[in-house]
């Protein structure tokens, strides 16, 4: 994982985070005569000709590659679902309509890999491409409406690739606002130069007032209500 | 001591501010290159870097004057240096108008990190809230060019941009890049770099 400083927060490459959603399953039909596959995380199959199975979308799109198999859309990728996902994503402008969490991962691997067990394949394509964008286009209203006392962001709903997309940009100016908006550096006190001028002992010791101020960690969470 | 390693920080405290001795400080000569003594006088103004001055402060012996890139008012001034006096309002005004569009670059890199540290020290009351008026105005505006900007588009103000600006920027615009580049990606596994390389043979065989 790149970044991973003191400073730095946590950040996945899209490439990780499209592994991470290979693990997702996905229905294939095979064409093949094939015995169980013994895995490390679990055994597939076996595999007879025209009878559905569910396995990882790794090895689906494994078998894809080399013809063994046919793959089966999911559900929420028929045109008709996802015209009712769009349409309802422009109806509420502050909510994100429940779909996979890895659904951009999903959604380009097969239309890379099997564009042609899809039907309406351009019309798919074209449907998730104004869903993301009505989506991303929520998320950036939202980070607008970031300013100081904003501890936590809650985003139901909300996709693993669209969390990695704005992490790191939300992470940092979460945190320069909670530097800035804090009591410590709200309050008013008169400026020392007045009390300067007759300075008792107690005044002459070193003041740690600042130490709260650094040793006072915060998380910031995101919560993510799949 | 949260940020101790943390070389923005280092950086960031080699700024300079200009102070006041309180009282008269001898063998002290080598900060202030005006004093013809060893001693530096009481109510002379010296710049010192900020981890200098912020450990005299909090031992009483210096007085921090507001950097010009903070001030509204300041009480410190001569009547005799009016340009500077005018300069200094100009900052602060300048930023209450717009605060999107003031170079705050070319007036201190660190101009955040600084004020929360010159807060902390207490050198103006009204300082802590200034900052925040002045982040939440910038935010917007560098929000909307971080997540729009294209790989070469017009950069024009990124020199504009505090540090830690700067990087909240840069975070913002690379994870969208990153995010276009996986998506028009072509096959997932590449030749390595060391593949492509021509061999580099010698000219002459071995036998001759």
């Amino acid at each position: 994982m790149a970044g991973q400083g003191p400073s730095e927060p946590a950040l996945f490459t899209e490439l990780e985070v499209e592994f991470m959603a290979e693990d997702e399953p996905v229905n294939i039909i095979p064409n093949v005569r094939m015995d169980t596959l013994h895995m490390i995380c679990g055994d597939y199959g076996p595999f007879r000709p025209q009878i559905p199975i569910t396995v990882p979308l790794w090895l689906g799109i494994a078998m894809k590659k080399r013809s063994k198999c046919r793959i089966q859309p999911p559900g929420w990728m028929s045109v008709e679902r996802l015209t009712e996902v769009l349409e309802m994503e422009r109806e509420a402008p502050r909510e994100f309509q429940p779909l996979p969490f890895h659904y951009v991962e999903i959604a380009k691997l097969l239309l890379d890999n099997a564009r042609e067990d899809f039907e309406n394949n351009y019309m798919v394509q074209s449907l998730l491409e104004d869903i993301k964008d009505v989506r991303w286009d929520k998320v950036e209203k939202g980070l607008k409406t970031l300013s100081g006392r904003t501890h936590a962001v809650k985003l139901k709903n909300l996709s693993a690739m669209e969390v990695n997309r704005m992490r790191t940009f939300t992470v940092r100016a979460l945190q320069s606002f909670f530097k800035h908006d804090n009591d410590d550096m709200m309050k008013q006190t008169p400026t020392d130069s007045d009390s300067q001028s007759t300075p008792t002992s107690s005044d002459r010791l070193p003041r740690v007032c600042s130490q709260d101020f650094f040793t006072r960690s915060f998380d910031f969470t995101f919560y993510l209500c799949m | 001591m949260a940020n101790y390693y943390d070389i923005q920080d280092i950086l960031m405290q080699d700024e300079t501010v200009s102070t006041v001795f309180l009282h008269k400080a001898n063998g002290a000569g080598f900060l202030d290159p005006s004093s013809e003594d060893n001693n530096v006088a009481r109510g002379s103004v010296v710049d010192l870097p900020l981890w200098l001055a912020q450990d005299l402060v909090q031992r009483q012996i210096l007085h921090i004057k507001l950097p010009s890139c903070f001030n509204a008012r300041h009480e410190q001034c001569r009547p005799n240096l009016p340009l500077i006096l005018e300069n200094v309002l100009r900052v602060r005004k300048e930023v209450q108008a717009d605060p999107a569009c003031v170079d705050l670059h070319s007036k201190c890199p660190f101009y955040y990190e600084m004020g929360c540290k010159l807060v902390e020290l207490s050198v103006d009351p009204t300082l802590g809230p200034f900052l925040l008026t002045t982040l939440q105005g910038r935010y917007k505006d560098l929000l909307c060019k971080a997540l729009t900007a294209t790989l070469s588009g017009n950069l024009k103000f990124l020199p504009h941009l505090t540090e830690e600006e700067t990087r909240l920027f840069e975070a913002g615009r690379d994870s969208v890049k990153a995010f276009k580049k996986w998506r028009l990606q072509g096959p997932r596994i590449e030749k390595a770099a060391i593949l492509g390389r021509k061999r580099n043979r010698d000219a002459t065989p071995i036998w001759s």
